[in-house]
């Protein structure tokens, strides 16, 4: 199922500069309906009181790594099904693997460009 | 046996020779190393601000490209709609000339998307700047427990007591998850004669 342009989505990161790249570059792709969250804690707590359609998120953060808050995803009956795009600066293979057992869609390394991110999420909602 | 012992006696103090001497030499090459130790939290505190100091810079550089690509956003849509109007007066050479200008501004918009991306940097940058801060308070520490463990004294005075030692050791541990208060590192300085 393509990417509907009015789905919502969460972008997680610590770092205000890396969120409000995230955010640029998904509304240049068309996709402006976006809220974010500071760490995997902050995350969950929103993704638990509202409805969103897909997570991207950092892997590195204080409070709750973006790797525990995958793992609470997939172990939450109610969220499961989203969606999570990791974007991290952990190019080492264990980080992907890790990634993926841990039941991420896909998995971005910074620095990446807006065609990367457009790819990804062909791949996801395909 | 009573040979025995005394050749045994003679080895003791031999080894305790050697341990003071290497207490000496220890105490020695620390000097030097613990006058840097003091510099060390402001080293910190200077890559904690160029962390800062380059987050509020690139914020700035994405606010006024967002700027842009709202203003560029704009300009297209309505040379979109005066490409239709001209259409429908049959101003087609206008209309197409028009039209270029308006692929022109998509083509920038590409550009600032590329601006906004390479800013990415200051995050990779902030990362390695967050690993150097917990190495150098790592460092810090480490040079801490050797001021307390053997007693360093920068004015060849007497050792501090004991007893505040080991309760100096338990505030350094206390601190070994986070960086060291400020005041714990003067305290420990101070009673071993760095002022």
């Amino acid at each position: 199922m393509p990417a509907d342009p009015n789905m919502k989505i969460l972008v997680v990161d610590d770092m205000a500069t890396m969120r409000r790249i995230v955010k640029n570059i998904l509304k240049q792709l068309g996709f402006s309906n976006t809220d974010e969250a500071e760490n995997g804690q902050e995350a969950l707590q929103k993704l638990r009181a509202d409805t969103f359609d897909f997570v991207v998120s950092d892997w590195n953060m204080p409070v709750m790594t973006g790797i525990d808050m995958l793992r609470a995803i997939r172990a939450d009956e109610k969220l499961k099904a989203i969606p999570v795009l990791m974007v991290t600066a952990e190019a080492q293979q264990a980080n992907l693997v890790e990634a993926i057992q841990a039941g991420a869609s896909n998995y971005i390394v910074k620095p990446f460009t807006a065609e990367v991110m457009q790819q990804k999420l062909g791949k996801i909602f395909k | 046996m009573q040979e025995g012992s005394k050749k045994l006696y003679v080895e003791l103090g031999d080894l305790a020779r050697f341990v003071e001497d290497a207490m000496r030499t220890i105490s020695e090459v620390g000097k030097p190393l613990l006058s840097g130790n003091s510099e060390l939290p402001q080293a910190s505190a200077h890559l904690v601000d160029l962390n800062k100091m380059t987050e509020e810079g690139t914020l700035e550089v994405m606010r006024l490209t967002e700027m842009l690509q709202d203003n560029r956003s704009l300009a297209v849509k309505e040379l979109a709609g005066i490409v239709e109007t001209l259409e429908a007066v049959d101003c087609l050479g206008l209309a197409r000339r028009v039209q270029k200008i308006g692929l022109d501004l998509g083509q920038d918009d590409k550009h600032l998307t590329e601006i906004m991306t390479a800013l990415s940097f200051q995050d990779l940058v902030a990362q390695r700047v967050k690993k150097l801060v917990t190495i150098l308070d790592d460092v810090h520490g480490k040079l801490m427990e050797l001021v307390v463990v053997f007693g360093i004294q920068q004015n060849g005075d007497s050792p501090a007591d004991p007893g505040k030692a080991s309760e100096m050791l338990k505030q350094l541990e206390a601190t070994k998850t986070s960086s060291m208060k400020q005041t714990v590192a003067n305290d420990i300085l101070a009673q071993f004669g760095f002022k």
